[in-house]
């Protein structure tokens, strides 16, 4: 049996719209991985800085989008103040408009509670940079502002000033953070990945070069669920349960089959085994 | 007196938001348009989106990068900023055939400081605390584990001695652990990209057809 490529497309797109549409509402728990991040936040004084890098492209926003927003939601429920950046230049935009947006919200204001400091090109250097001092590598803000304008801007000079940074990456950029920052400046990081860069980065969170992962759009609705908001993550995650169940079928499938033909071919082979 | 820009009125927002839904919602839909083969709809949106990526970056560098941290302290006197600007300008000079090798200037700096940044930090992050962390771990039974996967892998990746005997064992060991590295990663991919699928049609059927609850 041959089966076109474009029937496994068709079924994918009939299992994600279903499920979309109708929402079974299929259960879900909490990673160890997930409920360790919101506790870090949650463990944090009001006031406290937080440091969120929006280091991907705007190809990887369905999953960097709800992370960021649970994230978002919770260091302002929490008063933790937030202190955004991008070292993607796609990033910037996505992760301006995020935070401004979560703010408004969660009436937050710009300056006390929040900045955004831009884009650096040059990761490396603005890195390292940053440990040094702040200031020196964003003299001014998103807006324009003076960075020591701003009450936040003017109250963090270093990494020191930072409780912990949180890298929203799809890529490798959560290694420059531990090369540079945490290996140099013992700064915390976290790493908010899309699933995709999840095995490659269990090392750093086994070694505690990483003090936690949360990782996808599971990430999120499982984020999304500690918080008791459920949101884009939440949405999605029935949907991903119904492919994921579907992929597996396919590949059950196509085992067994190339078995089949396998054994067809050459049977005296199989009988041998 | 300049005049303020008149707000816009509800009528003119929904219908602002209806435009900008349904040209992204008929971009989203010529990319897709690819699973059925290629054809010059999904040409089109590939080479818009190749256009957009560079000029958006372009301009985030200027307005962020270029102009307040470098043009703009020149025109308050502080002329320290003037150093890189050459540096950056001589690496263009590759673009004239007869002065390319001014560019060599600056490549030279950049090769030179980067390597001198990057291979202590590299060595000391992938290899000496993986290294310890693997030494430390063994503690725990998980820590064991951590160490026969790294040493039978390791043992898969040396060449110059035949894979016999104890030694085979280990590669063959070592195989094994990758494949289910393979394995996880490969179903966290699946996992990515079909969170992007979900992304995609949610917008399609909620913020353009409406289909979703909320």
């Amino acid at each position: 049996m041959n089966l076109s490529r474009r029937w496994i497309f068709a079924l994918v797109a009939i299992a994600t719209v279903t499920t979309l549409i109708f929402r079974p509402g299929l259960p879900l728990s909490v990673s160890r991985e997930t409920r360790h991040v919101y506790e870090m936040i949650e463990s944090l004084d009001s006031g406290a800085v937080v440091m969120l890098s929006f280091d991907h492209e705007a190809s990887s926003l369905p999953e960097m989008r709800p992370l960021g927003a649970a994230i978002v939601d919770h260091c302002f429920r929490r008063k933790v103040r937030i202190v955004g950046l991008a070292l993607f230049s796609e990033g910037t935009a996505a992760g301006y408009e995020l935070i401004s947006q979560r703010a408004n919200a969660a009436g937050k204001s710009y300056g006390t509670d929040w900045i955004y400091l831009g884009f650096r090109p040059q990761y490396t250097s603005a890195i390292l940079g940053m440990g040094e001092n702040i200031g020196d590598v964003f003299s001014q803000d998103y807006e324009g502002h003076p960075l020591v304008s701003t009450t936040l801007g003017s109250r963090i000079h270093n990494y020191h000033d930072i409780a912990f940074v949180i890298s929203l990456a799809a890529g490798s950029m959560p290694t420059y953070w531990v090369e540079y920052a945490q290996a140099r400046y013992q700064v915390k990081i976290v790493a908010a990945l899309t699933a995709v860069m999840v095995t490659s980065y269990l090392p750093y969170l086994e070694s505690n070069q990483l003090s936690g992962i949360i990782a996808g759009l599971r990430g999120a609705a499982e984020y999304e669920q500690l918080l008791g908001v459920p949101g884009a993550g939440s949405r999605g995650m029935d949907a991903q349960s119904a492919v994921h169940a579907l992929i597996a079928v396919l590949i059950l499938a196509g085992n067994v089959q190339a078995w089949r033909t396998r054994r067809s071919r050459h049977p005296m082979e199989s009988e041998s085994r | 007196m300049a005049d303020t820009p008149k707000p816009a009125s509800d009528g003119e927002r929904i219908t602002m938001t209806f435009i900008e839904t349904t040209t992204t919602a008929l971009l989203t839909l010529a990319i897709y348009s690819f699973l059925a083969g290629d054809n010059p709809f999904y040409k089109f949106v590939e080479h818009l989106l190749v256009g957009l990526t560079i000029g958006y970056t372009l301009v985030i560098t200027i307005k962020s990068v270029i102009w307040p941290e470098a043009v703009l302290p020149i025109t308050q006197g502080q002329f320290q900023t003037v150093v890189p600007l050459v540096l950056g300008g001589l690496i263009l000079l590759r673009l004239v055939r007869r002065w390319a090798g001014w560019s060599r200037i600056s490549l030279a700096l950049v090769v030179g400081g980067g390597a001198g940044v990057a291979i202590p930090a590299m060595l000391k992050a992938r290899v000496l605390d993986q290294m310890t962390a693997t030494m430390a771990g063994v503690t725990s039974p998980a820590g064991w584990i951590i160490l026969a996967g790294v040493l039978s892998t390791l043992t898969y990746f040396v060449f110059t001695r035949a894979h016999r005997g104890v030694w085979g064992t280990s590669a063959r060991l070592g195989r094994y652990f990758m494949m289910v590295f393979f394995g996880a990663t490969f179903a966290y991919t699946v996992m990515s990209r079909v969170a992007l699928l979900i992304g995609r049609l949610e917008f399609l059927l909620g913020d353009w057809l409406g289909l979703l609850r909320s």
